[in-house]
């Protein structure tokens, strides 16, 4: 009775808690962050020791910016062991939006200290050691909870957290200690078995991923094949058991089963795949045990293992008669005869026998699936089964036999489909490679042409969300106008593109792929409002702003358009940092789920994301931008300066560009993705190596700041850390001039821009900061002659400045790329200039008098003073310059040189790109000529 | 011509050219972690032999009693990937994988105005079950079809009788 009541007791007691506390959290849900403080202090006025409240308060204020005051009341909760749920999950919310998320574990401990027999909070201790990846925690903690709860899954996470140690922890550098582990995961594991405990499936997964570790594929095998085996049932069987048999190089068993698998279902492409190697692993065998015959054979052709290239053509033939399934033609056997004559040609050996000529091969395919899309990308992998003469005759085969001369169009939409196709395998085979201006332009006006039939007659009634089946014909002739461009080295026929472009658009609003190109070709021009709006009507985000980000937010810097850069940063600062703080929930998912087999693939994900170099480029220019649009002394000691907390790391950083998402059919694209091109890596390589030059401004900032905000005691150091800093960039500076790295190519259009490291080089950032950092050091010096001389290296710097600034723009050529370039080069300036004066600032800041100083010093103090006026002077006059120069610059007008050319096409639109552009390049120039207002107005 | 193959977390990093479509949504990272974790065996991508990713499809199984049922989250194809019996192929997959798991239906929602979407799952062997009004938010809000397909364990098909009034989200599971 009593208990009942007791327990009664406490029911209502946490049921007026709750409610008490339901409107906090309902406001912070909504993010009303100033209502949910009210409401924190409203319930502790009431119940001033209610921990869960305070927590609440702790996690308000810091979502409100305010950091140190939460920190107060947590360290203060913390001192009062809370043990109850909601409190702690209150304060490990808060932790980890701090990313401190060591203290969720101590927290726990301390919980389970005081109550060591809640299950719950030993399972929040151990997820609070996944979440830091404590693998060594982790295990003891799983152990302590089996031990609480003999259940399976609490054993699996300490096996787990064992196999960690093995591969990511200690075991990964220590190949004894590594076997020392997993023997010890093995064992444990065994305990399981031996007391016949295994029941799940994820269990079964854990045991066989321990084995593999172990390089046991027998047991492996074995364990497949027992009675645990069918506890796989949602596993994929048939491959996880030929993954095994491949690593014991069991190649005729690898043969049977993939036949077996193919005659169910032939158009299995992995299976084929491997079907085929293992062919040509048996044939090996076969010669090195010196032809003994394959004699195990029965009537059935699944039966017997084929190890030759005949026998396998034997098959294919045999699957390609058995045909289609339910209702579609099979493309999985013709395919499996291009990859069979590959591997064959690729050990050279004649395949003339087999095959005959390669072109009727794919003649053939061509007449089978021509007019399906998916054609071009079959057989794109195996075109260089062909020399280049054979490309040629392939390519002009295939017109041929399409039968669309110049003068007539499709008969219909499967013949459209197949023109579409041969003309994209035509410009794989290089057939657009080479050509005259001339011949280009009629290729151009011919695909256009079929662009407007096509959708006249077969495009009418299509859904908004659907892709034009002539759609490709629009997308072709910009990519040929793109070649054009760059053998006029004009911009005229970008321009042709992008009208063309706009008119797709206008017809299929879905089209992404014309979206794409089209902001890769406003970005050519420099045209960023209009490459905005393109990029908008994709829709792109969570992760696509990692993987797209290249495309767009990328280049926006280089457009001039400040205000608008902030916003596509922002978000994606916070897409990444929001995420990295979830990342660390998605590992104790995999915990909770058993998903075992997912960890490793989640943690590298993490880290692949976090150093994703896009990343921290966008980190490092939002702060950039921000000293570019630092408007007062106060702004600029609130701007945290080092870039991303100090924690690039430079070996990690990764890649992370999608440029498939570009279609392409470049004869480059045959042999490998875009991702391994030489290209694509040269560029990887430059743009980290900008971004390292550009966080150099960003530490020589910091520093700066910190000097001036420091007392007499504490400066040394930091101007110990700046003169660092500044001897590491002009290194570096040296170092990458020297290193003389070439510009990627621009012919290839699913190849990014070219990095931003050239514009950074040509513009003198190094020479103009370094002249304003050493007068900025000598004011802490008191040799009067030496800051003279500083002040007279400032003035010529700033005098190059401006002169390279008007040779980049108006007097360089006004076609649209050359304007881009231009353009680019220009913002650079802006930069430079906007960013030292905040340096002559700092430099203002030092020879204030603080308090009344010996007469000496105070003397000099006055000298000082007047150079910094000086400084002040001369840049307030050269920024003066920039905004003639800029004006001067956008009033040129470019002509139009494209009219003709639109018109010939039927192109004449009503939106006219070169007005749009030139938009733009307006308000970009406005926006330069605004913030170099402001800095003359803060040197005032 | 197919790969079919477990989702991995790095294919988010390549399936742009089947996320753009309008009609395929692109979620927060979490929500594809949460069935990456929970559900790995039912989220498969079809990889084309030059290694493209064609189209993918993400699917979970919940429920008590006789509505535990394999559901579809995402299925979609690439553009250029369409009309070669890729999307069958996938849902054929998810199908057999709740059977595995010995659920009684598995149903999906669709816009109503998705034709050639609703038009393949009636060939594939779903019936509307119910309409879901306002279900998709936008401007202005669509309604959904909740369409159903019964599996070898519903012997009495009682899974996939038809309701005869359309009901509101909230009253959805
Ligand atoms: C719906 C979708 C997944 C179909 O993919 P798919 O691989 O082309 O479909 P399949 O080739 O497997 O088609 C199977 C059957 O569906 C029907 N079908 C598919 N697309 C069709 C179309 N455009 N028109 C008419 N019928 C169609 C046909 O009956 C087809 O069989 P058939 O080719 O033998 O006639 C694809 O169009 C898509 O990704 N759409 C965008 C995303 C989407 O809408 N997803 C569904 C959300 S619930």
């Amino acid at each position: 009775m009593s208990k009942a009541q007791s327990n009664n007791m406490h029911v209502l007691d946490t049921a007026v808690v709750e409610r008490r506390l339901r409107p906090i959290y309902d406001w912070l849900d909504s993010g009303n962050n100033k209502k949910a403080l009210q409401e924190c202090d409203k319930v502790l006025k009431k119940a001033p020791n209610l921990h869960c409240a305070k927590a609440l308060k702790a996690l308000t204020l810091h979502r409100m910016g305010k950091g140190s005051e939460s920190r107060v009341i947590l360290e203060a909760l913390t001192n009062e062991k809370p043990t109850d749920d909601a409190t702690l999950q209150a304060m490990t919310l808060c932790y980890r939006e701090m990313q401190e998320l060591e203290k969720i574990c101590r927290l726990y401990e301390t919980a389970v200290r005081i109550d060591p027999t809640n299950e719950e909070l030993h399972t929040h201790l151990f997820m609070s050691y996944v979440r830091i990846s404590d693998f060594k925690l982790q295990q003891q903690s799983a152990m302590a909870l089996y031990k609480l709860k003999p259940k399976n899954p609490y054993y699996c996470w300490a096996v787990m957290s064992i196999i960690l140690q093995a591969t990511r922890g200690e075991g990964c550098r220590d190949p004894l200690k590594r076997k020392l582990l997993l023997s010890l995961a093995e064992r444990m594991f065994d305990k399981l078995l031996t007391e016949n405990k295994i029941d799940a499936e994820q269990e079964v997964q854990l045991y066989v991923m321990i084995l593999d570790l172990l390089g046991k594929q027998e047991e492996v095998v074995a364990v497949l094949d027992g009675p645990l085996g069918a506890k796989l049932q949602c596993t994929n069987f048939g491959l996880v058991k030929m993954t095994y048999l491949k690593k014991m190089q069991r190649w005729k068993d690898v043969n049977l089963i993939c036949k077996s698998i193919l005659a169910e279902s032939a158009d299995r492409w992995d299976i084929w795949k491997e079907y085929i190697h293992s062919v040509f692993e048996l044939m090996y065998q076969q010669t090195q045990t010196s032809g003994q015959e394959n004699s195990d054979g029965g009537d059935n052709i699944v039966e017997t293992a084929d190890d030759t290239p005949e026998k396998a053509h034997e098959f294919i033939c045999r699957m390609v008669e058995s045909g289609a399934d339910n209702g579609y033609v099979l493309r999985g056997p013709f395919l499996a005869r291009f990859q069979l004559c590959s591997r064959m040609s690729s050990r050279g050996m004649d395949t003339n026998d087999l095959f005959g000529d390669e072109i009727e091969l794919f003649m053939e395919y061509f007449r089978k699936f021509g007019h399906k899309p998916c054609c071009v990308s079959d057989l794109r992998i195996f075109l260089n089964l062909l020399l280049t003469p054979k490309k040629t005759e392939l390519s002009s085969r295939l017109m041929k036999d399409v039968g669309i001369s110049a003068t007539s169009v499709p008969q219909s939409e499967a013949q459209m489909q197949r023109h579409i196709c041969a003309v994209q395998l035509s410009r794989l085979c290089g057939s657009h490679r080479d050509l005259s201006p001339e011949h280009l332009k009629a290729l151009i006006t011919a695909l256009t042409l079929h662009y407007q039939h096509g959708y006249q007659t077969y495009g009418r009634g299509l859904l908004s969300t659907d892709l034009a089946p002539c759609d490709p014909y629009a997308l072709l002739a910009a990519h040929l106008l793109y070649d054009l461009a760059q053998i006029e080295q004009k911009s005229d026929a970008v321009v042709v593109a992008l009208a063309l472009l706009e008119r797709l658009l206008s017809n299929s609003p879905s089209n992404f792929h014309g979206k794409l190109l089209a902001v890769r070709l406003y970005h050519c021009l420099g045209g960023g409002t209009k490459a905005l709006e393109m990029y908008s009507s994709l829709d792109v985000k969570h992760l696509q702003l990692d993987s797209l980000g290249y495309i767009h937010c990328a280049r926006m810097m280089t457009t001039g358009l400040f205000t608008l850069c902030t916003n596509l940063f922002d978000a994606t600062l916070k897409f990444f940092s929001s995420n990295y703080k979830d990342s660390s929930d998605h590992l104790t998912f995999s915990y909770k789920f058993g998903s075992f087999t997912k960890l490793d693939e989640f943690m590298d994900f993490r880290e692949r994301m976090n150093n994703s170099l896009h990343y921290a480029t966008v980190g490092v220019d939002r702060i950039v931008l921000k000293l570019v649009e630092c408007m007062s002394l106060d702004t600029l000691y609130s701007i945290t300066i080092s870039p991303k907390e100090d924690k690039i790391e430079w070996n990690c950083l990764r890649d992370n560009h999608d440029l498939g998402v570009f279609l392409s059919w470049d004869p480059e694209s045959i042999e490998n993705a875009p991702e391994d091109w030489q290209e694509s890596k040269a560029l990887f390589e430059q743009d980290v190596r900008f971004l390292r030059l550009r966080t150099s401004i960003l530490w020589t900032m910091a520093a700066a700041v910190d000097i001036v905000k420091s007392l007499d005691g504490d400066r040394q150091r930091h101007v110990e850390a700046l003169r660092n800093a500044l001897d590491q960039w002009k290194a570096l500076h040296q170092k990458t001039l020297s290193d003389n790295f070439p510009p990627i190519q621009q012919n290839l259009l699913p190849l990014p821009m070219p990095s931003r490291l050239h514009g950074s080089l040509a513009a003198p950032y190094c020479p103009v900061f370094s002249s304003f950092l050493d007068f900025f050091l000598s004011m802490m010096g008191n040799d009067s002659h030496h800051t003279m001389e500083c002040v007279k290296c400032i003035e010529e710097e700033l005098d190059k400045l401006t002169d390279f600034l008007r040779d980049a723009t108006i007097k360089k050529s006004n076609d649209l790329m050359a304007r881009r370039k231009s353009l680019e080069l220009a913002v650079n300036c802006v930069e430079i200039i906007s960013i030292t004066s905040l340096i002559c600032v700092l430099c203002g800041e030092l020879v204030k008098p603080v308090q009344v100083k010996k007469g000496k010093k105070k003397s000099c103090d006055t000298k000082n003073k007047e150079y910094v006026f000086s400084v002040a002077d001369k840049l307030k006059k050269e920024m003066n310059n920039f905004c003639d120069i800029l004006q001067d610059w956008i009033d040129a007008n470019p002509e139009d040189h494209v009219f003709n050319m639109l018109e010939s096409l039927n192109l004449n639109s009503t939106e006219n790109i070169l007005e749009k552009i030139h938009y733009s390049y307006k308000i970009a120039n406005r926006e330069m000529q605004l913030i170099l207002k402001t800095k003359i107005k803060l040197l005032t | 011509m197919t790969t079919l193959r477990p989702f991995t977390c790095d294919d988010m990093y390549k399936f742009n050219n089947v996320n753009l479509d309008p009609l395929t949504e692109t979620y927060g990272l979490s929500f594809y972690m949460q069935y990456l974790a929970h559900w790995p065996e039912y989220f498969q991508v079809a990889e084309s032999p030059s290694g493209e990713i064609m189209g993918y499809i993400m699917g979970k199984a919940e429920g008590i009693g006789d509505n535990w049922h394999g559901h579809v989250t995402a299925l979609t194809v690439s553009p250029y990937f369409r009309r070669l019996g890729l999307a069958a192929s996938l849902m054929n997959f998810l199908e057999e994988v709740s059977e595995k798991k010995r659920t009684y239906f598995v149903d999906l929602f669709v816009r109503v105005s998705n034709k050639v979407a609703i038009n393949m799952y009636k060939n594939l062997g779903y019936i509307v079950y119910r309409t879901v009004l306002e279900y998709y938010s936008g401007d202005p809000d669509e309604d959904a079809y909740d369409m159903r397909k019964a599996c070898s364990r519903d012997t009495d098909k009682k899974s996939v009788v038809p309701l005869t009034h359309p009901v509101r989200p909230e009253e959805v599971d």
